[in-house]
């Protein structure tokens, strides 16, 4: 009866409550848009970091990552190669020989590291072949192609079919150099990315640093993302120390602090916007056991005792919070279903987005962990809120609450 | 047999600051089976008197015991609960609870009792049938009378089975129709079952019906007077 009680409470007064409902569905809704549109940009930026960069799960010499010396190859490259083929979980992998080096055109020079591919072997584990913009990947005749992003075309004030001379040091520590021809331009919606990686042919980079044949870096894809932790032991397991193996949260540790710190920046915004609708929660509440102290009064003389007033009011306060909550989060799944289709245009921010590694699209996204998470705190909200009104109510002395009278 | 025992009472309220002797040392005895009430002018304690003997407030001094109970040494946990078993309300305004049907009014209060749904759902159409409601159970106060709404008070009263009834100045808010009504109502129940009425009241039409009126002045008692049972009649 006292659940029917205060369900029944909760609409004596319709329009105080529908407003206090309306504000915690609007609330929500554009917390929770808020969230998904931050976790579309953080997945985003994860996905094209995996995707152009650093793969699932990479493979180096122990001490290259301390230290870039091209001398720290891969040794036992046939085996390792032999490994990963026969590994089912695997999707794909590409070896590559990496080179850090000056790339000059007539016009100026940039600072790049150079990626020795094999094409073929690198569209399964990159998506560079899908971000060109002109020319061709690795397509053309061109003896020696070298294909680098738009930034860096711009700054080098070069297109396509120019030349551009790559210099750097070789295995005995002699600086050398060779031209190459811009076959193709490339853009992901990363500019750091685009500003410091260039590709050529693996076979042109192995013979400029004097390391034939020699690779510095396995990238592989699996099957299913989730599996990483797993692949990477059995690895480990099978090729010993004389490899290091690392997952993309090691390789780019940043991007796994970004995603942990998302989910702490998404949980602190929600809390802060419930903090603020609690205050709103607790003021109809306050008018409400305010306006009611003579029924509280006779309630107590009746012989309800003070833990059911408590819980009236208790649960009173959380039909409020969990009706405009349900509302908010409806609302909220709708409007990410519908914008995710086809994403957000935020063009005008397209500069600043993909500085940081996102493109001007952005595709809101939230799992339904949060919505969980989110009904917990949301009831944590509504229980906080109703103590004081809750308290209030036993406050009263049933003589004078009888007479309308509250202290 | 008496059910209420009311020694020595007193009642001063702001005793620190400027005190207000509300009671000044009333002794009282109420028996089963009364019909009594409680008259006097504004201010002359009678509300106190009625709020002590519903254990609503505590003495200053004096004790009130019911049913062999000193109320005024019961923690205000006990003190709900006893007034939950012991002590059935009808209040000047009626107060039923206006999100509840009539029917759930009486039920609510058995239902804080503890008791069984089919023993409450049962109980609380028996006394809205003898109340006179039998064709508004359903309806919620707002869609009842003044006179209809203290007949429902009434109901939810008997509904714990009290050792007797306190009215507060039932019949204030009434027309003389709905007034004559339930008076006559509230004198079967106390004739035929044997409940005990406590009124506080200015109504003459109330205290020509009672077979006891006791006078409240300034505190204390100033007239307890027995009416002839033919008179009260």
């Amino acid at each position: 009866m006292i659940t029917a009680i205060s369900w029944r409470n909760i609409w004596r007064n319709p329009t105080r409550s529908l407003v206090i409902i309306i504000a915690v569905a609007l609330g929500l809704t554009a917390g929770i848009f808020s969230v998904a549109l931050m976790n579309g940009m953080t997945e985003q930026k994860m996905r094209t970091a995996i995707e152009n960069q650093t793969s699932h799960i990479q493979l180096h010499h122990p001490e290259f990552s301390v230290n870039k010396d091209i001398k720290l190859h891969l040794n036992n490259k046939a085996e390792i190669e032999k490994i990963l083929e026969d590994n089912p979980a695997i999707k794909g992998f590409s070896s590559r020989t990496v080179a850090g080096g000056m790339l000059a055109s007539s016009r100026g020079s940039v600072g790049v590291q150079l990626n020795g591919i094999n094409p073929e072997k690198e569209k399964q584990v990159t998506a560079i072949w899908q971000n060109m913009i002109e020319g061709d990947y690795f397509e053309g005749d061109s003896r020696k192609p070298i294909l680098i992003s738009q930034k860096t075309a711009e700054k080098l004030e070069v297109k396509l079919r120019s030349k551009l001379v790559v210099t750097l040091q070789d295995s005995e520590g002699e600086i050398v150099g060779a031209a190459f021809r811009v076959s193709g331009i490339f853009k992901t919606t990363s500019t750091t990315f685009d500003e410091t990686q260039v590709f050529i042919p693996k076979k042109a980079l192995q013979d400029l640093l004097q390391l034939p044949a020699e690779i510095h870096e396995i990238a592989l894809v699996l099957n299913d993302l989730e599996q990483v932790p797993i692949i990477k032991e059995e690895l480990q397991k099978e090729l010993g120390e004389s490899v290091k193996i690392e997952d993309w949260k090691e390789v780019l540790p940043e991007l796994a602090y970004l995603s942990d710190a998302t989910v702490q920046t998404n949980v602190l915004f929600l809390a802060i916007i419930l903090v603020a609708l609690a205050f709103g929660i607790l003021n109809t509440m306050l008018m409400s056991v305010f306006e009611r102290v003579k029924e509280i009064g006779v309630l107590m003389a009746v012989g309800m005792n003070k833990l059911r007033i408590f819980s009236m009011i208790v649960i009173e306060t959380v039909f409020l919070s969990v009706s405009g909550s349900l509302i908010g989060v409806l609302v909220g799944v709708a409007l990410i279903k519908w914008t995710s289709q086809e994403g957000i245009s935020l063009s005008m921010f397209a500069e600043g987005l993909a500085s940081w590694g996102v493109s001007d699209v952005i595709y809101p996204t939230l799992s339904a962990g949060f919505y969980i998470i989110l009904m917990f705190m949301v009831l944590i909200t509504a229980l906080l809120a109703s103590i004081y009104p809750a308290r209030k109510a036993l406050s009263l002395n049933p003589a004078e609450a009888l007479h309308g009278l509250n202290n | 047999m008496s059910i209420i025992q009311i020694k020595g009472l007193h009642k001063i309220y702001n005793p620190k600051k400027v005190p207000v002797h509300a009671l000044n040392g009333i002794d009282l005895e109420i028996t089963e089976g009364e019909f009594t009430a409680i008259v006097g002018p504004s201010g002359s304690g009678k509300s106190t008197l009625l709020n002590m003997i519903g254990g609503l407030d505590s003495p200053t001094e004096g004790t009130v015991i019911i049913n062999g109970v000193d109320v005024s040494t019961l923690s205000p946990k006990k003190l709900i609960d006893f007034r939950l078993k012991n002590i059935g309300f009808v209040f000047q305004d009626y107060s039923l609870l206006p999100v509840l049907t009539a029917r759930e009014n009486v039920e609510f209060i058995m239902q804080l009792q503890g008791r069984k749904k089919e023993e409450f759902k049962k109980r609380a159409e028996e006394l809205l049938r003898e109340v006179g409601l039998g064709d508004r159970m359903d309806n919620r106060p707002s869609n009842l009378s003044g006179g209809q709404q203290q007949r429902v008070a009434v109901a939810r009263a008997l509904a714990s089975k009290p050792k007797f009834i306190l009215a507060d100045e039932p019949t204030a808010n009434l027309d003389s129709v709905s007034t004559s009504d339930l008076l006559e109502m509230m004198q079967v129940l106390n004739k035929e079952e044997n409940m005990t009425f406590i009124f506080s009241t200015h109504d003459q039409r109330v205290i020509d019906k009672a077979r006891r009126v006791v006078s409240i002045v300034d505190g204390k008692v100033a007239e307890d007077i027995q009416v002839e049972q033919e008179m009260a009649q």
